[in-house]
């Protein structure tokens, strides 16, 4: 079913504003991710779609249909919680069924056994029906929560940073896991994380929360590709984007720094944007650029800059350069088999096209 | 030089726990004495034949089993009763949010600190009042809720995470659903140990029963046992086994559930 | 490089707002995460009895304390009940008995319990078999242990007249000899006082970081060292706890009394106690007012010591 939440705000009891008037649209069967630091309110978010917390103001619709004065139960949602919520006196079969045999529209013992058995056949752990969450593992757990969560047949699955409990390694296969499984029921699903790794690889929408406002709403390659502001071209990326405070010289048509310059005819005009042209007025401009933006510069070619390499930092299928640029600390990326080692001097070359300028207040210009 | 020490701690330790347990081994042996045993000099320490018949003369002399019904079921509706009034408050104060939890909190807090000795008179006037004196209801009513073990509970149930309470509402599941099949059973070892506690000191209790009964059909073992010992005048012997049936189902029931009660009580400091 | 990062995306594909239905159901009814009233349905049961005997009881304390003796027609009596208690020598020596109860008893048993605690906490065998024999006394009858403590202290055939008969000293008639009464109260008393403390004291001994001894083992502190170093410096909250708990019991001590000397207070009220007090106007003389007031005096007492127990149990843990 599709969400809509429209200026949906919240502040808590003790002044603090976790939501300031977000507004977005899920569309039926999506998998969206909730993304975003500690305390941006994509918590709050998903608590106030699941009803465990109220709206100060704004409206949630599922289908069109205003949801935020209606009980959980007759929300038509599943929900799997960080510390996955099972209860630990109660058999993973019991656990399973459990939605299906209390409340107003309980089932018969058996229909309710069969419908569990689908579930948890469908998430693997048909075997384990017997056995007690305590003696089961995080990733058996997680697995568990939900089909929980799926056996009521709801309509909408909200996942709050479901894998934040489990290894790394497991974390990977689980994430595959809940995608082939949500997109095979064509639920629509809202998943909470922290993890921007986590977000890029699993949904179709990413909405990216800073602060309580949302950054940028949209699909995860236009996210890492297209950042709408500074804070989105920071929080995804890693090694994380260099930034550069450059002051624009009128009289070079540059934007100049210690160690580079951006000459403006070198950058796509097709790409400039509105504010720019107020920016380079104020003389300020923040330059963005992404690892591996920067370009180890071939033999022939003349680089845009040379700097000495602090580090070499291998990471399996690339290595990271670090180095000073006067000053401030920057990264490139290149191929793991390069022979540059630390102390060398490299020639870098900017990947003009590809790289991002802000104003002071983060607005994307470039 | 190590061994010494751990010897004289083991003498200490020993030596105290011969202090502490002498009164009821000495009660035990005395309840089989004759009389002249239990009043001889020096003091016999084992009977030469033991006096069962102590126990059935003491009952003959005092109607033990009518109080030990009493007390039983006096003890067991109070626990029971403040077992259900405990879990709907903890509840309450858990899983839900309301207008003024805080300021109620906060009052309860201050009643932590009202000495049960003092309103307990003013309860006897309360009773009187409301024409209860010598009657179960007397005997059951002030102790059917407690603000120690509102606490008790509350404080282990935050220890429970609230996720549980929104997993189950979001499930579908009802608040009383909710106690009854989540909340119970996992705080199930907190509530047995909440009971025997409850149960223990319904039993012990004297100063409540001694002011609202005067009847003695409405006694209860504590102070049918104090009326006894003045009635009884020297017959120690008597007044021995009498404490023994007093305080034997009491040893029995921590013979069995020790570990759940020392638990229970290191847990919470408990005193009264 | 300090860009703010809040503003709003501009680029940010907001909502179509496709305009939802407007809610309907908002009303008193209508359903709250987080505000439940219904919660007051829960409490109910639990409110109601405190209420009537813990709420109710406590304001009728002070009323009846500033009104005449009498229950059916009771006058405002102003201070008059103050007055008389504070100038009655029968309260006098029920607070100077309360209190040296308290001064004896609370330092004597936490001492007694501590070396016990201690010596139970160390590598021993057995100890949790002896923590169970030493918590029994908090759990059995206090009138049925009284009865036999007064047979222990009978001063003819009393077995402890007899053990100190045996190292020349006495004999001791405690129980019928007025000046003796307190003495055989405090014996009980510190008797009855060390189950509870052990088990807590044991407790903290136990919450203490196991590896701050093994850190002081590996650079040789002695036992004693350790004790004083480590040890008592992280019991002191829980010993400044427990000594006040001690001495707010102390002034609540009637249990005791009564069992020890079958229901009066010793020979010529020569051991009475604050509560026992109480319980005599109340109950005996049916001087309602007076006893009240009697009452509100002690309540007043350890209110006083309660507040001074969180106000140093605050400091402590800071």
């Amino acid at each position: 079913m599709a969400i809509t939440i429209s200026n949906l705000s919240k502040t808590y009891s003790n002044g603090y504003q976790a939501l300031k008037n977000i507004s977005f649209d899920i569309a039926d069967g999506d998998l969206v991710c909730l993304l975003g630091p500690s305390g941006c309110g994509k918590s709050t978010t998903l608590n106030i779609i699941a009803g465990l917390l109220d709206p100060t103001s704004g409206d949630i619709g599922i289908d069109g249909h205003s949801i935020i004065h209606e009980h959980p139960k007759d929300r038509n949602i599943g929900m799997v919680f960080q510390d996955y919520a099972l209860y630990p006196h109660m058999t993973v079969l019991e656990n399973v069924e459990f939605p299906l045999r209390v409340g107003d529209h309980r089932k018969p013992k058996a229909e309710a056994e069969r419908i569990a058995h689908r579930y948890m056949a469908m998430t693997g752990i048909e075997e384990m029906a017997d056995k007690k969450p305590g003696a089961m593992s995080g990733g058996q757990q997680q697995r568990v929560a939900i089909a929980r969560a799926l056996v009521g047949d709801p309509k909408v699955l909200l996942l709050d940073e479901p894998l934040s409990n489990l290894d790394a390694r497991l974390r990977l296969r689980i994430r595959e896991e809940i995608r082939r499984l949500v997109k095979s029921t064509g639920i629509t699903t809202v998943f909470v994380t922290h993890d921007q790794e986590e977000a890029l690889s699993i949904s179709d929408r990413i909405a990216l929360m800073n602060q309580g406002v949302i950054q940028q709403y949209d699909v995860p390659q236009q996210l890492y590709l297209n950042p709408a502001n500074l804070f989105v071209a920071k929080f995804l990326g890693s090694p994380i984007i260099n930034l550069f405070d450059l002051a624009y010289d009128q009289s070079r048509k540059a934007l100049t720094g210690p160690t580079f310059d951006i000459p403006l005819d070198r950058l796509d005009r097709g790409r400039m944007r509105d504010g720019l042209a107020r920016a380079l007025a104020s003389g300020k401009v923040i330059a963005g650029i992404r690892p591996e933006h920067f370009l180890v510069a071939d033999a022939g070619r003349t680089p845009d800059f040379t700097v000495t390499i602090d580090s070499v930092e291998m990471i399996g299928r690339y290595s990271v350069l670090h180095f000073d640029a006067d000053g401030v600390h920057a990264a490139s990326t290149v191929d793991a088999r390069s022979p540059i080692r630390d102390g060398d001097r490299v020639g870098y070359v900017i990947d003009y096209g590809d790289i991002f300028l802000f104003d002071e207040q983060g607005t994307r210009l470039y | 030089m190590k061994h010494i020490g751990l010897a004289l701690r083991y003498v200490f330790i020993v030596a105290m726990a011969v202090i502490t347990l002498f009164p009821f081994v000495y009660m035990l042996s005395g309840s089989l004495m004759t009389y002249q045993e239990s009043t001889s000099i020096p003091p016999t320490l084992v009977p030469a034949h033991a006096q069962w018949g102590n126990f059935a003369e003491a009952m003959r002399q005092a109607p033990f089993a009518r109080y030990f019904v009493n007390t039983v079921l006096v003890a067991g509706a109070s626990t029971l009763g403040t077992m259900v009034t405990t879990v709907l408050a903890g509840f309450a104060l858990t899983c839900l949010d309301f207008r003024f939890k805080k300021a109620l909190m906060a009052c309860l807090v201050a009643l932590l600190m009202v000495p049960y000795e003092i309103v307990v008179f003013t309860n006897y006037s309360t009773i009187a009042d409301l024409g209860l004196l010598d009657t179960y209801p007397a005997l059951t009513l002030p102790s059917l809720a407690s603000v120690f073990y509102i606490f008790y509970l509350t404080q282990y149930l935050t220890a429970v995470p609230r996720t549980y309470y929104n997993a189950a509402k979001v499930q579908g599941c009802g608040d009383l659903e909710f106690i009854w099949r989540i909340m119970l059973p996992m705080c199930r070892p907190a509530l047995f140990t909440m009971g025997l506690l409850l149960f223990i000191g319904g039993w012990n209790n004297f100063l409540w029963p001694i002011l609202v009964t005067n009847t003695t059909d409405m006694r209860l073992i504590s102070n049918g046992l104090s009326a006894f010992a003045s009635e009884s005048g020297t017959a120690v012997q008597l007044q021995m086994a009498a404490s023994a049936i007093t305080i034997i189902p009491i040893l029995i029931l921590y013979a069995i559930f020790h570990k759940h009660i020392i638990e229970g009580v290191a847990q919470n400091g408990i005193k009264g | 490089m300090s860009a703010a990062t809040t503003s709003p995306a501009k680029t940010a594909k907001v909502s179509t707002a496709t305009k939802v239905s407007t809610a309907t159901r908002r009303g008193p009814f209508s359903y709250s995460a987080e505000r439940q009233p219904r919660a007051w349905l829960f409490l109910a049961p639990a409110l109601f009895f405190i209420a009537l005997f813990n709420v109710w009881p406590l304001i009728r304390i002070f009323v009846m304390a500033f009104q005449t003796n009498s229950l059916r027609r009771p006058k405002f009596a102003g201070a008059d009940n103050f007055a008389f208690v504070v100038a009655d020598p029968e309260f006098h020596t029920a607070i100077a008995n309360t209190a040296v109860f308290a001064v004896v008893v609370v330092p004597m048993g936490m001492v007694i319990s501590m070396a016990i605690a201690l010596t139970l906490n160390g590598r021993m065998k057995g100890g949790r078999f002896f923590e169970a024999l030493f918590f029994i006394p908090y759990l059995t009858s206090v009138i049925a242990i009284g009865i036999v403590f007064r047979y222990l202290l009978n001063g003819d055939y009393g077995v402890l007249n007899f053990l100190l008969g045996k190292v020349g000293i006495g004999p001791f008639d405690f129980l019928n000899d007025p000046r003796l009464n307190m003495a055989a109260l405090l014996i009980f008393g510190v008797w009855s006082c060390l189950a509870f403390n052990i088990i807590i004291m044991l407790s903290g001994l136990r919450s203490i970081n196991r590896n701050y001894y093994k850190v002081a083992d590996m650079y040789g502190a002695t036992g004693w060292q350790q004790l004083r170093r480590i040890t008592l410096p992280q019991m002191i909250p829980m010993l400044t706890f427990l000594a006040i708990v001690n001495f707010i019991n102390s002034f609540k001590v009637y249990t005791e009394v009564y069992a020890l000397f079958n229901g009066k207070a010793g020979i010529g009220n020569s051991a009475t106690t604050a509560v026992f007090y109480i319980f005599n106007k109340f109950y005996v003389d049916h001087k309602y007012g007076q006893g009240m007031a009697a009452g509100v005096l002690l309540f007043l007492l350890i209110l006083a010591f309660t507040l001074l127990e969180n106000a140093l149990l605050k400091k402590l843990s800071k």
